[in-house]
C-alpha cells in the first residue's frame, strides 16, 4: 500500500504534494551513512560481550538448495541438510546442534514467525519442519514449538497443517489475540501479538526473499510487521522507521536468536504477493543470528538480479529500504552491505 | 433540512447497488447468515465503489484524501480494503462490529430530532490515527481482528425499525472508510422511511462524500483541531480536505454539526478558538453547531489530565463572543452549556442533562416566546 502522506507529514518523508516515488532520486544522507556505521560498531560490541544467546554480527549463512521441479516438494533430508549447514555457517559452530546449543534453550517456547502472505512464495514446510527437528533434538518439547502467521487461512494456503496442540510443533495464526493495551516503540503504537509478547522466550524469523512495492525488499525485518495489529498505519514513507521500531522493541529485540530465509526461490519485482513471472530459483537457503545483515544481503542479492535483467534497482525505482539503516543506527545488526560477510556452508 | 433526491438518482443509485452485488460475486464472496458471527478468517468482500485500476495489478484509492496506492495482496491505510488481483475490495460491508440504539443526543446531535433513538452501528477501521481515539479498539483495528456480525444493509434498517428508532447512525469508528455501506444502508433506511446520520472525522475525497450526502439527514464531523501539525502529528491526517468536506456537506443542505474534543495545551488556546469560530461563521454560517467537548485520556495519549472545565467554558465564551449561535460543551453533564438557547430572546428552548433531554419547548422549529426560527431537524 503506497499512501500520499499529509503535508510535511512523516518523520522524513517528501515534502508537500510529493509522490513517495520521488524518494529514491535523492542519494544516502550522512546521517544514514553513519547511521550504518554506527549499527556495525555497536554490533561488534554487542559480540564481545559475551553474555546471552550467540550473536555474529554481520555474518550471513549460506547453504545451496537446488529448487525442485515445479509442482514437486523439496527433499526433507536435503533441506534439513541445508538447513543444517546454514546454521554451521551462520554461527560458526562445529555442528547444527552445537548452533541450537548456542541459540537456544531447551527449556525455550520458541516461535517461529512465517512470511506466508504471497502463499506460493512462503518459506518451505520441509525447511521449517528440518528446524523443528533440530530444536526436538536439542531438547525443546514439542508444545513449545510454535510455528505462526497472522493467521491460520494465510498457513493453510501456504500448506501449513493448523495444529493448536500434539504432533511436533504447534501451528496456528495468531488471529484476535492481541496485547489489550499498545505499546509505543519509537514511531509506532501497536498491540503485539501475544504469543510473541507473553507466551514466547524465544523467537525466530522465517521468511522469504522478495521485492516490496513498498520497503523495497522484503526478507527477514519487514517479517516483524505480522505481529503487530496495525500494520496498515505504517506502510508511508517505504516503511522507515516504522519496520525498524518493531524490530526495536524488546518483544522482538530481546528475543530474537535466529532469522532463516528460504531462498530456493526468489523474486525481484512485483511483491510481496506471488508473481511467478518474476521469480527466480536463487537456490539458498540463509540464516544469520543477525537479521539487519540479512536483509542488507537480500537488499544486494535482488538489486543484482534486477539489473541482471534490465530493470533499475529499488532504490532507483523510488522504494529504497532505508528502515535497513535506521534499524542498524538502532544497533540492532550490520546493514552496510560492505561490512557483510558471507560463509558458505 | 433535508436533501432532495431525484428519482433519476434513486434508480442510479439502485444500479449501482446491483451492479456492486455481481461484483461482488464476482471475488468469490461468500456470506454467514444474516445476524450471525462473521469470520474471521473468511471476511465477505465485495468491490469497492471509488477506486481506480493501476498497472501490474494496483490500484488507487479514490475514497479518502490519502489515496492510497495498493498493490496486490495488500491492503490500504484504513485496513479494510484489499486489493485482489488488481480488484479493489471492502472486507467491512455488512460487517457490523457494534450495534446500539442510543440516544440522538450521544452522537452528539442537539438540533435533530431531540430525544429520538438512533440505531448506531460501525465497522472495524478508521483511516487515520489519533492518538487519543475514544473508541480506538474498534477503529483502530482491522475487521479480521474485531468480533462481529452479518447485518446487510436492509437488515440494519429493519431493526432501527423493530427499535422504534426514527434514524440510523453511522458511527464509534469512522463511517468513511464503510462508505459504501453507509450508502446501502441510508437506500434502505429510505424504503423503510427512516433516515441515516453520519458521524464523521471528514477526511474523505468530493466525489464519494458529494455522492452519498443527498442519501443523508445529518452530519456531525469531528474537527480535531485547527492547526495543520495537529493534524499532522496526533491525528496522521490533514486539515484542509476536512475544512474542504465541511463547506461541501453544508453547501449541499444536509444538517451538519461539528465536535471540537479539546486537548489541554494542545488545541485548546484562545487564538486557535477564535480562528475556528471565525472561520465557522465566516464560511458554514454563524447556525451551524459546534460543540467543545471534554478529553479525557486514552490510547497513546495518557500522560495529559481530563480536560478542565475552565478550558471548555473559554471555548464556549469565544465562540459565542465570535457570533456562533449555537455553542454547546459536552462531557460536562448538568453544565448550562448543554441547553439550547434562543439566539433571539435568550429563552432556553432544550433542557439537557448529559444524554438526556429534560424539556424541549421548540414548536414547529420556533422558539415559543419570540417565534425565531431555530434551525435544524425537528420533525
Amino acid at each position: 500500500m503506497r499512501t500520499r502522506p499529509p503535508a510535511g507529514a512523516g518523520v522524513r518523508g517528501p515534502g508537500p504534494g510529493v509522490r513517495e516515488e520521488g524518494t529514491g532520486d535523492r542519494g544516502w544522507t550522512r546521517r544514514e551513512i553513519a547511521g550504518l556505521a554506527a549499527g556495525a560498531l555497536l554490533s561488534t560490541r554487542l559480540a564481545r560481550a559475551g553474555a546471552g544467546p550467540l550473536v555474529r554480527p554481520g555474518r550471513v549463512g549460506l547453504a545451496e538448495l537446488a529448487a525442485p521441479p515445479p509442482g514437486a516438494r523439496l527433499d526433507r533430508a536435503a533441506a534439513r541438510a541445508a538447513i543444517e549447514r546454514a546454521l554451521v555457517a551462520a554461527t560458526g559452530e562445529p555442528t547444527a546442534a552445537k548452533a541450537m546449543a548456542a541459540l537456544f534453550s531447551p527449556s525455550d517456547t520458541v516461535g517461529i514467525k512465517l512470511n506466508c502472505l504471497a502463499a506460493s512464495l512462503s518459506p518451505r514446510i520441509e525447511l521449517v519442519e528440518g528446524l523443528v527437528a533440530l530444536l526436538r533434538e536439542h531438547g525443546v518439547a514439542p508444545g513449545r514449538i510454535i510455528v505462526f502467521e497472522r493467521s491460520d487461512r494465510e498457513l493453510l494456503r501456504a500448506r501449513y497443517p493448523i495444529r493448536r496442540d500434539g504432533h511436533d510443533y504447534r501451528c496456528f495464526g495468531v488471529a484476535g489475540d492481541w496485547d489489550s493495551e499498545p505499546s509505543i516503540s519509537g514511531a509506532i503504537g501497536s498491540c503485539f501479538a501475544r504469543l510473541v509478547s507473553t507466551t514466547c522466550t524465544a523467537l525466530v524469523g522465517f521468511g522469504v526473499v522478495k521485492d516490496h512495492d513498498l520497503a523495497g525488499i522484503s526478507a527477514s525485518l519487514k517479517n516483524w510487521y505480522g505481529v503487530i495489529h496495525n500494520p496498515n498505519k505504517y506502510h508511508d514513507n517505504n516503511c522507515d522507521p516504522y519496520v525498524a521500531d518493531v524490530a526495536r522493541h524488546r518483544f522482538v529485540r530481546d528475543k530474537l536468536r535466529l532469522t532463516v530465509v528460504d531462498g530456493v526461490t526468489a523474486q525481484y519485482h512485483g511483491g510481496p504477493a506471488w508473481r511467478p513471472d518474476a521469480a527466480w530459483p536463487l537456490g539458498l537457503v540463509i540464516a544469520s543470528t543477525d537479521q539487519v545483515a540479512l536483509d542488507a544481503w537480500a537488499w544486494r542479492t535482488i538489486d543484482a538480479e534486477r539489473v541482471r535483467r534490465g530493470l533499475p534497482k529499488v532504490a532507483d525505482a523510488g522504494r529504497p529500504p532505508r528502515f535497513i539503516a535506521t534499524a542498524a543506527r538502532y544497533g540492532l545488526g550490520v546493514g552496510d552491505p560492505g561490512a557483510l560477510r558471507e560463509v558458505r556452508g | 433540512v433535508s436533501a432532495a433526491l431525484s428519482r433519476r438518482r434513486l434508480a442510479l443509485l439502485a444500479a449501482a447497488g446491483a451492479a456492486t452485488a455481481l461484483a461482488r460475486r464476482a471475488v468469490g464472496a461468500r456470506t454467514p447468515p444474516v445476524g450471525g458471527a462473521v469470520d474471521a478468517e473468511d471476511l465477505p468482500a465485495r468491490e469497492a465503489s471509488w477506486y481506480r485500476k493501476l498497472p501490474e495489478e494496483r490500484v488507487e484509492c479514490q475514497l479518502c484524501p490519502r489515496g492510497c496506492q495498493v498493490a496486490d495482496a495488500e491492503r490500504g491505510a484504513c485496513g479494510v480494503r484489499e486489493n485482489r488481483r488488481g480488484t479493489y475490495v471492502t472486507l467491512v460491508h455488512g460487517v457490523a462490529c457494534t450495534v446500539h440504539v442510543d440516544p440522538i443526543e450521544k452522537k452528539p446531535f442537539f438540533h435533530v430530532l431531540p430525544g429520538s433513538a438512533a440505531l448506531s452501528w460501525a465497522a472495524a477501521g478508521c483511516n487515520v490515527e489519533c492518538k487519543f481515539c475514544q473508541n480506538w479498539e474498534i477503529s483502530q483495528f482491522r475487521p479480521e481482528q474485531v468480533p462481529a456480525r452479518w447485518l446487510p444493509p436492509e437488515e440494519l434498517a429493519a431493526a432501527a425499525r423493530r427499535a422504534n428508532a426514527p434514524l440510523l447512525a453511522a458511527t464509534y469508528s469512522e463511517p468513511v472508510v464503510f462508505w459504501e455501506y453507509v450508502r446501502d444502508t441510508a437506500l434502505a433506511a429510505r424504503r423503510l422511511g427512516l433516515r441515516t446520520a453520519v458521524v464523521s472525522n471528514g477526511y474523505i475525497q468530493e466525489a464519494p462524500l458529494a455522492e452519498v450526502l443527498p442519501l443523508l439527514a445529518a452530519v456531525k464531523v469531528d474537527l480535531k483541531a485547527f492547526r495543520e501539525p495537529f493534524y499532522r502529528d496526533l491525528v496522521r491526517g490533514e486539515l484542509k480536505p476536512v475544512l474542504k468536506a465541511l463547506e461541501t456537506i453544508r453547501a449541499s443542505g444536509t444538517w451538519l454539526e461539528i465536535v471540537v474534543l479539546l486537548l489541554p495545551t494542545l488545541n485548546d488556546s484562545e487564538q486557535e478558538i477564535r480562528d475556528l469560530a471565525r472561520w465557522v461563521k465566516a464560511t458554514l454560517g454563524a447556525d451551524v453547531p459546534v460543540h467543545f467537548t471534554r478529553f479525557h485520556p486514552t490510547y497513546r495519549l495518557t500522560n495529559l489530565p481530563p480536560t478542565p472545565p475552565s478550558s471548555l467554558e473559554r471555548a464556549w465564551r469565544v465562540a459565542r463572543a465570535e457570533g456562533l449561535r449555537f455553542v454547546y460543551l459536552g462531557n460536562v453533564p448538568g453544565h448550562q452549556g448543554e441547553n439550547t438557547v434562543c439566539p433571539e430572546c435568550g429563552e432556553v428552548l432544550i433542557r439537557r442533562v448529559g444524554f438526556t433531554v429534560r424539556a424541549n419547548a421548540i414548536r414547529n422549529g420556533r422558539c415559543p416566546r419570540c417565534s425565531h426560527a431555530i434551525p435544524g431537524v425537528w420533525s
